[in-house]
């Protein structure tokens, strides 16, 4: 448990070193100042003789165990990255609203996808009656993808995709646009979500049962290890997890659960941790308790270090490094007085930022009713820019760290989540805890107990329990058009009658037959994918002989 | 304990593909704590698997989660399937992310209540309890 | 009244597997559940001895978390697969709580791919925790299944109560659901099931442990004896049952061991149906007679009052006298209403 190297140091020997590391790297300014014009220095320490515990829980930013954060310069270096998630309706519109991002100052770019596509049914599916386009862009075929990115050059963006059961097939789609475009896959960078445990936990967009899933999850590690490695290819998602009712720490206790299965998981495949750990990246809520936040991710830090220094033996240091997105809470956004949810978001952005977090999501504050208008997605940006460059927090590293409260909080948030991975290992792991329905149970659980709290007023909503006003200022929404489903049902159509029929079959088969071996699935599927099979048939396929999931309860 | 006098037993479901069942979760919850015999039927349902399961389990009432936007579409096939069946003495209700606008849309096609986020657990439960008319 | 249970049973007869039959079928469900010791009244329209009657009844019971509801999913599912106009009815029982009444029922969404079939008739039952009437309220369901044409009723419920393993013994069969992985499973079994259980099965044969289990529980069953009868509680009171012990391994979620135990199901029905049927007569006469007394008891219960438990604690009275001058009063309470 001791670092020995490390604390073998005295504190003033790290903060030498220290400073020497950073004095060789680039920073974002020259100096760094207050509004008032001090100087802001990269990190602050203990005054001296408060030494002990430091070296140990803290230590330095981009060092074991990485509590202040993972890299050494932090924001000083460079800003988290400012990502949006969006995609609605067409991929005409979506490509529409990426370029409009892309000049407000975006740093990288976010694709939702509606039911249908994460559920792998294409729009013609009896199932797929009224979800077309509702909650993120349609894709059925790589045609849709092209549209989707049409003028949108691949190896100058950073593209997240919050995809899951289907990630295989659209990581595919998007290595083949990319083709098109004569980038090769080697240079692609973005993340896709692929994390099918929290699907059956928190968020239900599951496809086959967990095993298989697992399967294809290591298939597109290694695939990615050789052919990808740039991209990150998987989002292990705490944020869904939240939005279901849990607790802060039931949050990052699950998650790391989660973590160590996939990691278990590839293991077993073959893989060593080091080739495929530093690619594994994370993705957590920001609510509006501003300093239990800041302790979560300090505490989501320092934990997963241990777990895979100690538990999983990994020598590469980047395998030690949580990299995590974050997203405001959607959960806590109100309908009723709409604009108190700028607020929310402002405050959970910032503590995002004090956490941390390597790229940040900030809601719009009409989340509560529909998918965001383009004048609320400007806001929620600026939100960000706002915190970046007027604040000041991002002059310095880890500003909390040293206040008495966040640092218990910190221990504390640690503890609870070791506990909840013991628990979920004394069950048999995450899958059985799945079957068996308990963690799911945790989670109702605390949901019911919050939801208790704000009924009997022991919890107070601003506007909802608290502080109403009885008029109610109409808010323009975003309505999608109703043509959508038809445009799409024709296009698939089209793209089916157009395309070389015999081939796709072929393809089909040859997915089913290595689905039922131990071939990694993924180029079986990038053929599939550029033959213009639609995402419906690819993972029908696979349903042949992996079977679907059917819900614990 | 009483026995109930009242049918009071509700099916709560989610049609359509959206997964996020905290919600139809917290109110079969609530409504088990007033003494409601709730029907659970899960995520992923179609609009025949709820009617048909309704129509088994003698409910007093159908609730509807939804939060994909779907459900002008989702509403519209339970009511319609109803009358099918000759059951559209079945109250239905419903929550989720259902923007104001079309609330009034929903009422008119026939649905009798629509609780929006941040609902009151009371006013769910005093709802419901003016739905059911059944006898047992 | 009267004659809306006519015209309910009239309807549900009407063997044409339609809705109005349907819905006429869960309403009788639902009365028969509020009001269980209205059965009998039944009879006037359809008599005891045409009333059609399923040949299984299957209990399912067990520990939580065992997979009873994949297992009577993948059953359900295999009775089908045999014989395609099979009518299947699944009853599933789920405790209701002690402190508000209500419950919720959840053992449906690991069926739903039955919703829509029209053979197949599932009913969810809150156990309410009443004494006496529940295994009535049950038959009485069971009984509407019965006369829409059920051959087999999977009674499905939760071995944690006494309530429960009443509603188990209304089956011919009962079966014992154990998981892997959970502790000792074995010693999570509610008293009396090791001996109501005609059937034990151990579910997620293909996880870690199972194989463990399976002698263990063997073992375990091999130290009952012999001749020992069930427990006064299921509604097999006195009847010496045969030995069965029958253990086996399923994966009701792979499917394997399934077509196995449909098998071996089949064959009991063809061997014992016809006594069956003969016990089924004894269980009924069994559940009204302890209707009748918790009707008796309801009675009493209302003519009670601190005077009569007075005079017991003054010593001027005898519980049996109290209890004689109790009855004579609510006697002539009831002729006089």
């Amino acid at each position: 448990m001791n670092d020995r190297a490390s604390t073998s140091r005295t504190l003033n020997e790290a903060k030498a070193q220290y400073e020497a590391e950073i004095a060789k790297m680039t920073t974002r300014k020259p100096e760094f100042a207050t509004a008032s014009g001090r100087a802001v220095a990269p990190l602050y320490l203990p005054s001296e003789g408060c030494e002990d515990e430091y070296m140990e829980k803290l230590g330095f930013p981009g060092q074991y165990p990485f509590t202040r954060g993972i890299q050494p310069t932090m924001y000083r270096g460079r800003l988290w990255t400012m990502r949006q998630y969006a995609g609605f309706a067409t991929a005409e519109e979506s490509n529409r609203r990426y370029k409009y991002l892309l000049n407000q100052g975006t740093t990288g770019l976010s694709v939702a996808f509606d039911l249908p596509t994460q559920i792998g049914y294409d729009s013609d599916h009896p199932m797929s009656m009224g979800e077309i386009g509702k909650v993120g862009v349609a894709i059925d075929t790589l045609a849709d993808m092209e549209a989707l990115f049409d003028g949108i050059p691949l190896d100058q963006v950073s593209t997240s995709m919050t995809i899951n059961a289907s990630a295989a097939v659209l990581l595919a789609m998007y290595i083949a646009v990319a083709e098109k475009q004569g980038i090769s896959p080697q240079i692609l960078k973005g993340t896709i979500q692929n994390d099918i445990l929290k699907e059956y936990i928190a968020r239900g967009t599951y496809i086959f049962p967990p095993r298989p899933s697992l399967r294809i999850i290591s298939d597109i590690f290694a695939f990615c290890t050789e052919h990808v490695p740039k991209w990150n290819t998987i989002s292990i998602s705490g944020y869904h997890i939240r939005e279901a009712g849990s607790t802060a720490g039931q949050e990052i206790g699950f998650t790391l659960a989660n973590a160590i299965t996939y990691i278990e998981a590839a293991i077993r495949a073959g893989l060593h941790v080091d080739q495929f750990a530093p690619r594994l990246a994370f993705f957590f809520a920001a609510h509006t308790d501003l300093l239990e936040e800041v302790a979560k991710f300090r505490a989501a830090r320092r934990l997963y270090a241990r777990i895979m220094r100690e538990r999983f033996k990994a020598e590469n240091p980047k395998s030690w490094m949580l990299r995590f997105h974050t997203q405001t809470g959607g959960v806590t956004l109100t309908a009723q007085q709409p604009d108190n949810n700028v607020v929310r978001v402002t405050i959970q952005a910032l503590a995002a930022v004090l956490g941390g977090t390597q790229s940040l999501h900030t809601n719009s504050r009409d989340e509560a009713l529909a998918l965001p208008s383009e004048e609320a997605v400007t806001v929620a940006l600026r939100t960000q820019q706002i915190i970046a460059h007027e604040s000041g927090v991002a002059n310095t590293i880890d500003p909390l760290g040293g206040s008495y409260y966040v640092e218990k909080l910190t221990d504390e948030l640690e503890a609870e989540a070791a506990d909840y991975i013991e628990k979920v290992e004394a069950l048999g792991g995450v899958i059985p805890a799945i079957e068996q329905g308990w963690i799911q149970r945790q989670i109702e659980e605390a949901a019911y107990r919050f939801g208790q709290e704000v009924e009997r007023g022991e919890r107070i909503i601003v506007g909802v329990n608290k502080f109403t006003s009885e008029a109610e200022t109409p808010i323009e929404l975003l309505k999608i058009d109703e043509n959508v489903e038809k445009d799409q049902l024709r296009k698939l159509k089209e793209v089916k009658e157009s395309r070389d029929n015999a081939l796709v079959k072929q393809h089909l088969k040859a997915i089913a037959d290595a689905a039922r071996g131990t071939d990694n699935l993924m180029p079986f599927i990038l053929d599939a994918v550029r033959a213009y099979a639609s995402i419906g048939e690819i993972c029908d396929s696979l349903r042949s002989v992996f079977g679907e999931y059917q819900e614990a309860f | 304990m009483l026995a109930p006098t009242k049918n009071r037993r509700v099916l709560i479901g989610k049609p359509g593909l959206d997964g996020h069942d905290r919600g139809a979760k917290y109110v079969a919850h609530v409504l088990r704590d007033a003494g409601f015999e709730v029907i659970y039927t899960g995520i992923r349902r179609t609009p025949e698997q709820i009617v048909e399961t309704a129509i088994q389990e003698d409910v007093a009432a159908i609730g509807l989660s939804l939060l994909s936007g779907a459900h002008i579409v989702m509403f519209g096939r339970v009511l319609e399937l109803l009358k099918e069946k000759g059951a559209e003495d079945i109250p239905v209700f419903g929550g989720g992310i259902i923007p104001q606008q079309d609330i009034a849309t929903l009422q008119e096609m026939g649905v009798a209540a629509v609780f929006t986020p941040g609902t009151s657990a009371q006013t769910i439960i005093e709802t419901l309890e003016q739905l059911i008319t059944r006898p047992a | 009244m009267q004659a809306m249970l006519g015209e309910l049973v009239q309807l549900a007869t009407s063997g044409s597997s339609d809705v109005r039959q349907i819905r006429a079928a869960a309403r009788l469900m639902s009365l028969l559940e509020q009001e269980p010791q209205r059965l009998p009244e039944l009879f006037r329209y359809v008599p005891r001895e045409a009333w059609p009657q399923p040949e299984l009844v299957l209990g399912i019971t067990g520990t939580p978390g065992s997979g009873k509801s994949t297992l009577t999913d993948a059953l359900v599912a295999e009775f089908r697969r045999r014989d395609a106009d099979r009518r299947i009815g699944v009853i599933a029982v789920d405790p209701s709580s002690p402190f508000s009444g209500g419950a919720i029922l959840g053992d449906r969404v690991r069926m739903m791919r039955h919703a829509t079939d029209s053979r197949i008739f599932i009913r969810s039952l809150a156990s309410r925790g009443h004494l006496g009437g529940l295994s009535l309220g049950t038959r009485g369901i069971l009984y509407i299944m019965g006369l829409i044409g059920c051959k087999t009723v999977l009674i499905e419920t939760v071995g944690v109560g006494q309530s429960e393993i009443e509603i188990a013994g209304v089956a011919d069969l009962v079966t014992v659901v154990l998981a892997p992985g959970y502790g000792d499973a074995i010693q999570m079994l509610k008293a009396g099931l090791l001996e109501a259980g005609d059937l034990f099965i151990i579910n997620k044969a293909d996880t870690e442990g199972a194989l463990q289990l399976y002698s263990a529980l063997t073992s375990t069953l091999n130290l009952i004896p012999a001749d020992e009868t069930a427990p006064k509680n299921i509604s097999r009171i006195g009847r010496k049952r045969p030995l069965r012990r029958d253990v086996r391994l399923v994966s009701a979620m792979e499917g394997t061991g399934i077509p196995e135990l449909v098998d071996v199901l089949e064959r009991h029905t063809i061997e014992e149906g016809a006594r069956w049927l003969a016990e089924r007569e004894t269980s009924l006469r069994d559940d009204v007679r302890r209707a009748v007394l918790e009707d008796a008891r309801r009675r009493i219960g209302s003519v009670i009052d601190d005077e009569h438990l007075d005079s017991i604690l003054r010593g001027d009275a005898a519980v049996a006298d109290i209890s004689r001058q109790l009855l004579e009063a609510a006697a002539d309470v009831s002729v006089n209403q």
